[in-house]
């Protein structure tokens, strides 16, 4: 880091002083230049309405699909345009002359033929952005070096060929520069287009603002679009640094193919322990779809919600076990890319940032869509998610992982689910998520069982290191039995319906754990609890889905 | 007997002038003939047509007059394969990558591919970098690159296109014993382009010299120093300095007129 860093900070922070005092001192009209401790005020305001992260979340989904439509196409035309003679002959005047055009003149002539609807506000968008990327795409397939090519056909490489391994490669990082530059552009366009016939989204809160002189709400406005603007430059230089990693000088790169880079990182992110976050997920929608309706758009973008936190969440804690040095290398739980030094401690958690983001992003548009209360649950889930292993009191190492479990793998998740389909949190909801809370605190414990002794050694705080083998295994039998009891009485008290009942199929299994766990004198025998207990949560979870939206099902046809 | 690996016969290779330009005469009629495991090596002024006739041989240029033929032997392997000027090396790809490229676009599977890779990068002393990117490595790391990427794929003849010329001389030597020893273990037909008399000396088994523009074989010199060589023992061998300085005597008029048509382009 460079010695004179702090000095970047310093001077936005001096600006801000200043004006600050210049309204106090009254130099300057408190009415016409709010100082920043208004607009401040103001934004934790829109903030705690949820105003303003239901307009980003209008705006980003706006610009999201735009991009989609102008920009996936863009790129193949471009690189069609950059290989293909013919084709960039045929289509070169066309891009050439419409591309000067500034895009947002346009829009008079869109809202004529699309009318004033969303549609209009999307089409805008990836029209100017289409144009923009296709020349520059094809640009960059211009420049690759001829001596490629050559040597590439020297070594006698087809056309698909030259595609694939020389025009593509060669040209990812134009193509990512366009990428950026598009993304620049659409961020742009959608404040002006937003200014004129929309009700909603960032660009008709700054104007609207204007209209009712509300200057410091206009201002909030200006600094949620460039907070905006930044972090979706961050993440897409990291998604550079992915694509192109040979541009980086001096890091040693995992050095693979794309496709084997992906499947590292897949691994990385050790998708099969999400059950754990789905399961939870699809009963909160189940049990909407059982009090009153189900809309399975919002339930798919929770459901990939929830995957990204807890991507991010694995990475995290990963990178954190990592450093502390907690995690063997033997151990089922430890990263295996990291440990083989296929990913850096560094990128893991860079990625693991990265899946929170995008989890934050989807959150962001559920919080437009059912309210605030999704972002307090949301933000309360990562802060736990992130101080589960990382800062000064990691909740694993202090003996509260199985708590902290307990309530955010099982009933919070379940709310939150819930919640984004009907926007209410009836205690009966809270109940019938306590089976699932259970068996999610049973996998924790078993890990930690088995990582007794290791845990001891290199002082990690658990329930087990502190309760010990003997009563650490009656936790155990507990959270099983709990499970199915907290299942039976709300199927007593009337919450659940009868139907749920045939999770209690998977008793026997249940039962075959708490045996093994008794006779377990040392941890190799406990290393198939866990991934039984793993797929006990699994197994009990989908049954008691079933039981629901069977009962839902039911209910419908009577 | 069989036919010559290589045989080249009255050659010509004509640029077309570019606007209202005069067409360019690379190449005015150029025979010759190499014989299956030979090392030849050809030297020539700079901008002689050397190049030309290498990349005609490696099918990347049209001759306009004549022929040129390589003589394929054995279907399974590839006919040939050519290390670049300055290596060609892709920056997008890792050391292991480039190195078996020639491989992948054989589709040999991917397991066999990096056990191949494996091996010639541990042949060329680049076991370190295997999972690096061209961009980390020197430009003699990454010539040697170019080579193994060239071996990897076991062609039948190999093309070198002043392969060293754009390096000092230490690694120069250095690549030169590399090469040396791959050609005598496995013997492949090499045509090898060099403006380095010591170069053509040291390696090759004939050399041609070739005029300046149009290029046309103006003499051929058999090497006569015996197998297996070493590029450093060479230099002080008697008759390497005496073929030195017949060889220049033989270029230096060609050189001289090189040099009195590129002034007079400019």
């Amino acid at each position: 880091m460079p010695k004179n860093r702090w000095l970047s900070f310093v001077s936005p922070l001096l600006l801000l002083a200043l004006w600050e005092l210049a309204v106090q001192a009254g130099w300057l009209n408190r009415v016409f230049y709010p100082p920043p401790s208004t607009v401040f005020v103001t934004m934790g305001e829109l903030l705690a309405t949820g105003q303003l992260a239901q307009e980003v979340g209008v705006s980003l989904m706006r610009i999201g699909l735009g991009f989609l439509l102008g920009g996936v196409p863009a790129i193949v035309v471009g690189l069609l345009m950059g290989i293909s003679p013919p084709f960039r002959a045929l289509f070169q005047p066309i891009a050439a002359a419409i591309y000067p055009v500034p895009k947002i003149a346009l829009l008079p002539l869109i809202i004529v033929v699309l009318g004033l609807g969303e549609s209009s506000k999307i089409v805008t968008i990836a029209i100017s952005i289409f144009f923009l990327i296709v020349l520059n795409v094809a640009a960059s397939v211009l420049q690759v070096e001829a001596r490629h090519f050559e040597v590439a056909r020297s070594f006698g490489a087809k056309p698909w060929d030259l595609f694939w391994t020389v025009a593509l490669p060669a040209s990812l990082p134009g193509i990512m520069n366009s990428i950026k530059l598009g993304m620049g552009f659409a961020l742009t366009l959608i404040v002006g287009v937003e200014f004129v016939g929309a009700d909603s989204g960032i660009g008709w809160l700054i104007w609207r603002s204007y209209e009712l002189y509300a200057i410091d709400r206009m201002i909030a406005g200006l600094v949620a679009v460039a907070l905006v603007g930044w972090l979706i430059s961050v993440l897409l230089d990291e998604l550079e640094r992915l694509l192109v990693p040979w541009q980086r000088p001096g890091a040693r790169p995992p050095g693979r193919s794309i496709r084997r880079r992906l499947l590292l990182w897949w691994r990385a992110v050790r998708p099969w322990s999400y059950t754990a976050a789905v399961i939870p997920v699809v009963l909160g929608g189940s049990i909407a779809a059982y009090d009153s309706n189900l809309n399975l758009g919002l339930l798919a973008l929770t459901l990939l919600g929830a995957s990204a936190i807890q991507a991010g969440t694995n990475l995290v804690n990963d990178y954190y076990d990592y450093r502390r040095g907690a995690d063997r290398p033997d151990a089922p739980g430890t990263n295996a890319a990291l440990l083989r030094g296929e990913l850096t401690p560094r990128q893991i958690l860079r990625g693991g940032l990265v899946a929170f983001g995008l989890g934050a992003a989807i959150g962001l548009y559920l919080v437009s869509v059912a309210g605030m209360f999704i972002l307090w649950l949301g933000l309360l889930g990562m802060l736990v998610g992130f101080f589960y292993t990382a800062g000064p009191f990691a909740l694993a190492y202090n003996a509260l992982g199985e708590l902290a479990v307990f309530i955010f793998m099982g009933p919070v998740i379940v709310i939150g689910s819930y919640y984004v389909q009907a926007q209410a949190v009836p205690l009966a909801v809270v109940l019938a998520a306590l089976p699932v809370g259970c068996l999610v605190a049973a996998i924790l414990h078993a890990n930690n069982l088995r990582d007794l002794e290791h845990d001891r050694q290199v002082g990690k705080y658990t329930l087990a290191t502190l309760l010990g083998r003997g009563r650490g295994n009656i936790e155990y039998y507990l959270l099983i039995g709990g499970t199915y009891l907290s299942l039976i009485v709300t199927v007593l008290l009337g919450i659940a319906p009868w139907l749920t009942l045939i999770s209690i199929a998977t008793l026997p299994p249940a039962l075959r754990l708490v045996r093994i766990v008794a006779a377990a004198r040392e941890p190799g025998a406990l290393q198939p609890v866990l991934r039984q207990t793993a797929q006990l949560h699994l197994q009990f979870g989908l049954l008691l889905i079933v039981g629901w939206v069977g009962a839902a099902l039911v209910a419908g046809m009577v | 007997m069989k036919p010559p690996k290589i045989s080249i016969d009255n050659l010509y290779v004509t640029y077309p002038g570019r606007k209202r330009a005069e067409p360019v005469e690379a190449l005015g009629g150029v025979t010759l003939t190499v014989t299956r495991g030979e090392l030849v090596c050809i030297v020539g002024p700079s901008g002689c047509g050397k190049t030309t006739l290498l990349r005609v041989l490696a099918g990347l240029e049209q001759a306009t007059g004549g022929s040129a033929h390589i003589q394929h032997d054995n279907s399974a392997r590839p006919v040939k394969a050519m290390v670049f000027q300055g290596s060609g090396v892709f920056p997008w790809m890792t050391v292991a990558e480039n190195v078996a490229y020639g491989l992948r676009l054989q589709g040999v599977s991917r397991q066999e591919r990096a056990e191949m890779a494996r091996h010639w990068i541990a042949e060329i002393g680049l076991e370190r970098f295997a999972q690096s990117y061209p961009a980390q490595l020197s430009g003699g790391m990454q010539q040697r690159v170019g080579l193994a990427r060239a071996f990897a794929c076991d062609p039948e003849v190999l093309l070198m296109d002043e392969p060293f010329g754009a390096l000092d001389a230490q690694t120069r030597l250095i690549l030169q014993q590399v090469l040396l020893r791959q050609w005598e273990r496995d013997a492949k037909t090499v045509v090898f382009v060099t403006h380095s008399i010591e170069e053509a000396l040291t390696l090759g088994d004939r050399i041609y010299l070739m005029s300046a523009r149009p290029g046309r074989l103006l003499h051929e010199v058999a090497v006569p120093f015996a197998r297996p060589r070493d590029a450093i023992a060479l230099r002080s061998d008697p008759r390497f300095s005496q073929l030195f300085a017949e060889i220049w005597e033989l270029l230096r008029d060609e050189v001289e007129r090189a040099r009195l048509a590129e002034e007079l382009t400019e």
